[in-house]
């Protein structure tokens, strides 16, 4: 398939909500985090009802645990489904991990082996989950600080792979590459490079923190010019891709995050062609097989 | 898929209990150490669940001060792994601590002002269908008085307090230094949110407290005017009644009627 290109979006902030409600900025799309509203009701819940009337929208997962050995957590996908069919958004997205186990969860985003034997757990474990949500999903490239001895193939290999077999798609985090290059020492050109062009449907962008040798993947400071130029690479390798940045912490005034998306799309205008960058429309992706 | 779920199991160990199984699945570098590595994760995991606790609990943090707050949110994280996958539940029983173990329940207020804090995150996001309207209860068929019930806005909480705590939460929400706990009659405040979005709070009278508990438990409009006997004539009684019904629906309360 054509690769869908929806342009530049940000993260949806709390800080941020009566500044997007009043002033309506000028933004592709937004990205909402899909535990922050999978709640009943009240405020969260109005406001992301009001702001969707303006803008279009993609959800990105932070508790699905697609990589835990425990059973598939239904009782999650059912909400996370009754969250989709509120917003509509134009697709759905989680990080290629594993957050809990014993039914304990460490909120947070932890590392999987890069083996075979993972590969055809996810891979069956993602069909699962795009059957129950009746829609193809992407996946996300973690920052990591360990390395398995059980891994014997690389993150890129691993993704591949996982995607191809589960039919679905990427959603390639760029400051994720760099911030794992620096802490697994591999060049992160040769991950971009290495990357099936044909899955990637969106791309990452963050800041990050040095902890010593190793960088943390924090999304408290701006894109740093060493990730600015890895997205140039990726876009020069992928053409277009719709494009966000994510702010968790530290987070500035709106309008500085709309600067900041603004270095992305002059970019993007340095690499492509005002044709690639055409907006498409009426996008879906497939519903599971 | 046993291969992976021991590893998985041995890594989670790391994180709840510093188990060092786990360190032999992972590689070390020439500069760091598996442990180490490892430690970002153990470090990461008890941050952004201390986060999570001081966003829910501002007040009791801020009445405790850093250290014994820091020592109440290691006891729960121990006693606590989270069984949920929203953040925002984790900390829901951190009152039942409180109240239950030293030397947190040596300050009995502190019960009190956790449970008014983890009210508030309650209300904040609950479900709302619908708010009852005057309108409504204008249209009712005159038949339906006769075993009217309510449906309350599921935001709707009562709390029962024992000492001045709703001044100690107002003027910690406030910045400002509390009162001294004093321990009090027992007053019973109930804590709702209405379509501006907004928390409202407010003390009850014992007569309404007792009526406003009745209905919440689904008794109809005439065992509460039955109830109201015991603090007003047969005179007051009706208007009395009606009155409290006219409050819950124009301060926004209710939800619905059943008959």
């Amino acid at each position: 398939m054509t690769r869908p290109f929806i342009g530049f979006g940000l993260g949806l902030r709390t800080e941020h909500y009566q500044h997007v409600i009043d002033e309506k900025p000028q933004v592709d799309w937004f990205e909402i985090i899909s535990e922050n509203y999978m709640v009943p009701g009240g405020k969260p819940l109005a406001n992301l009802d009001k702001i969707r009337k303006d803008y279009p929208m993609v959800m990105h997962g932070v508790s699905m645990s697609i990589g835990s050995t425990d059973p598939i957590n239904i009782a999650y996908l059912q909400k996370l489904k009754t969250l989709i069919e509120r917003v509509e958004p134009l697709w759905i997205s989680d990080h290629l991990c594993w957050t809990s186990v014993n039914h304990i969860n460490s909120h947070d985003l932890l590392p999987l082996p890069y083996n075979e034997a993972t590969i055809n757990h996810i891979v069956d474990r993602i069909k699962q989950t795009q059957d129950v949500l009746g829609r193809q999903m992407l996946i996300e490239n973690l920052s990591s600080y360990v390395t398995y001895n059980d891994s014997d193939m690389t993150e890129w290999e691993f993704i591949n792979e996982i995607s191809k077999r589960a039919d679905c798609y990427i959603l390639l985090d760029i400051n994720n590459i760099f911030v794992s290059a620096n802490n697994h020492h591999f060049e992160p050109e040769q991950y971009v490079k290495g990357i099936d062009s044909d899955r990637v449907m969106q791309f990452h962008l963050a800041g990050h923190s040095y902890n010593g040798d190793m960088i943390i993947d924090t999304h408290d400071h701006d894109v740093c010019d060493p990730v600015w130029n890895l997205y140039e690479v990726a876009l020069g390798h992928f053409g277009a891709v719709s494009t966000m940045i994510e702010r968790d912490d530290n987070i500035p005034p709106f309008e500085e995050l709309r600067k900041e998306l603004a270095i992305a799309e002059k970019i993007a205008t340095k690499v492509l062609t005002p044709e690639q960058l055409n907006i498409s429309e009426n996008i879906t992706l497939e519903g599971a097989a | 898929m046993s291969e992976l779920r021991d590893l998985q199991r041995r890594f989670m160990g790391y994180l709840l209990k510093q188990s060092v199984a786990i360190i032999a699945d992972v590689q070390s570098t020439p500069v760091l150490s598996a442990k180490d590595r490892l430690d970002i994760y153990a470090s990461a995991y008890k941050l952004r669940l201390k986060e999570a606790i001081t966003s829910d609990y501002g007040k009791v943090a801020s009445y405790l001060g850093d250290d014994q707050f820091n020592q109440l949110m290691e006891r729960y994280i121990e006693k606590h792994p989270s069984h949920t996958t929203n953040l925002r539940y984790f900390s829901v029983n951190l009152p039942e601590l409180v109240r239950d173990e030293a030397p947190f329940n040596s300050l009995a207020e502190l019960y009190e002002l956790a449970c008014i804090e983890r009210a508030f995150a309650d209300s904040f996001d609950a479900k709302c269908i619908h708010y009852a309207t005057l309108a409504e209860l204008s249209t009712l068929p005159e038949q339906a008085w006769e075993t009217l019930q309510f449906n309350f806005q599921s935001s709707l909480q009562i709390l029962w307090l024992e000492h001045n705590t709703f001044p100690i939460w107002k003027a910690l929400s406030d910045d400002n230094i509390p009162p001294k706990s004093e321990k009090t009659t027992a007053s019973a405040w109930v804590l709702w949110r209405g379509s501006d979005l907004i928390s409202h709070y407010k003390v009850l009278s014992g007569a309404e407290a007792a009526v406003l508990g009745l209905a919440l438990d689904g008794e109809t409009f005439a065992v509460i005017c039955e109830k109201l006997l015991v603090f007003f004539s047969e005179e007051e009684t009706p208007m009395k009644a009606i009155g409290f019904l006219q409050s819950w629906i124009t301060e926004e309360m209710l939800e619905s009627f059943n008959w």
